[in-house]
């Protein structure tokens, strides 16, 4: 695991509290697998460097992680990336949550029957999983019904 | 630990060009001045480095008077040359070694790594970017609390300001107080911890950039555009 790869390229929008887009990145990239429980993670500092962020945004990041409980500092120790497997889960309901409350929120507007709209998603998201290969990890989609 | 400007006013003749002035910036913070051209804001930087006179109010830089006496612990970096243009970078660099205690010359030598400055180029010979890149050496250099930029983006092509922003991510900056000015904060937008709007030599609005996208959803960007066409 390259450590520069899970960081550089984060395109953050000007209008959501910059550290606010740094924990969602997090916790995207704990989501996939790309983190994993337990992992060090860079100091303040280097984070700071790698996402081209002000490094006082990096702490205020951090800051909030710790407080959700999504990394863990001991003593003097690097922050790693938290064990626990409840927090974990959390973390993947949350992220598809937000996704599917978003995606319904806008939907909504164009009243389509719901069995329609499945349809319409379960094809698309066959067609969007086949084209992309880098399906890593999490690869549990819509099996029931 | 931080510069306090508080109620500053300044005339040229009769016009007032600095009409009230206060605002604070700390160190360890990025605090950027915006405003249009013949807004104040490099007045003001003249004025926070004692530079030139203020006709009301005062200035103090961890509760000491703009002078001499603290120009160990705050930089400048002014928007154009102010060495010699027959003068080589190594040159500026034993210039700098003899004048300024706090000169830190291995930080220089890393530098002109970074900013990619060639020793043997003469100053005048540099491009605009260049120029402004090596204007930063200067400033960054040395071991200072604060750094005050005059718009170190001004007129300079996309690369120069690419590795310029880069700074302020890198532990160059390490924790001093940064204020520098601007018209076009561009690239900065998601960098600096404090925006300071001027107009007509009056602060307009001020706020910590992350509260107000917190609070409000807005860009810095928004908050401009919201202040400066209403």
């Amino acid at each position: 695991m390259g450590t520069g790869e899970a960081w550089a390229s984060v395109d953050f929008n000007s209008r959501d509290p910059v550290y606010l887009q740094v924990v969602r990145h997090f916790k995207e990239q704990i989501a996939t697998g790309k983190l994993q429980a337990g992992q060090v993670i860079p100091s303040r500092r280097e984070l700071g460097t790698l996402m081209k962020i002000n490094p006082n945004t990096a702490q205020k990041a951090y800051k909030e992680m710790e407080e959700q409980q999504l990394i863990v500092t001991e003593g003097n120790s690097p922050s790693r990336i938290t064990g626990d497997e409840e927090v974990l889960r959390a973390i993947r309901s949350e992220l598809i949550g937000e996704a599917v409350d978003a995606f319904v929120a806008s939907v909504r507007k164009v009243n389509v029957p719901v069995e329609e709209l499945l349809d319409l998603v379960r094809s698309k998201y066959t067609e969007e999983t086949n084209r992309q290969p880098k399906s890593d990890g999490g690869g549990t989609s819509g099996d029931q019904s | 630990m931080v510069i306090r400007v508080e109620h500053v006013h300044k005339r040229y003749g009769l016009r007032k060009v600095l009409n009230g002035i206060s605002f604070t910036a700390d160190k360890g913070q990025i605090t950027c001045l915006i405003g249009i051209n013949g807004a104040g804001k490099s007045t003001l930087l003249h004025a926070v480095m004692g530079l030139t006179p203020i006709h009301g109010g005062h200035i103090t830089i961890d509760g000491e008077a703009p002078g001499k006496q603290v120009y160990e612990r705050i930089a400048f970096v002014p928007d154009h040359l102010t060495m010699p243009p027959g003068m080589r970078i190594s040159e500026s660099l034993r210039f700098m070694e003899d004048f300024y205690k706090g000169w830190n010359m291995a930080r220089a030598q890393e530098l002109l790594q970074f900013f990619g400055l060639e020793r043997t180029e003469r100053l005048g010979n540099l491009s605009k970017g260049t120029t402004a890149k090596f204007s930063l050496m200067l400033g960054l250099g040395q071991d200072t609390d604060y750094i005050l930029m005059d718009e170190p983006f001004s007129g300079i092509d996309m690369f120069s300001r690419e590795k310029i922003t880069e700074v302020f991510t890198s532990d160059l900056i390490e924790d001093r107080g940064v204020l520098f000015t601007t018209h076009e904060i561009a690239e900065m937008e998601r960098l600096m911890d404090k925006a300071v709007l001027l107009q007509d030599g009056k602060i307009i609005r001020s706020f910590d950039c992350e509260v107000m996208r917190y609070e409000e959803g807005k860009s810095v960007r928004d908050v401009m555009r919201e202040v400066y066409q209403s």
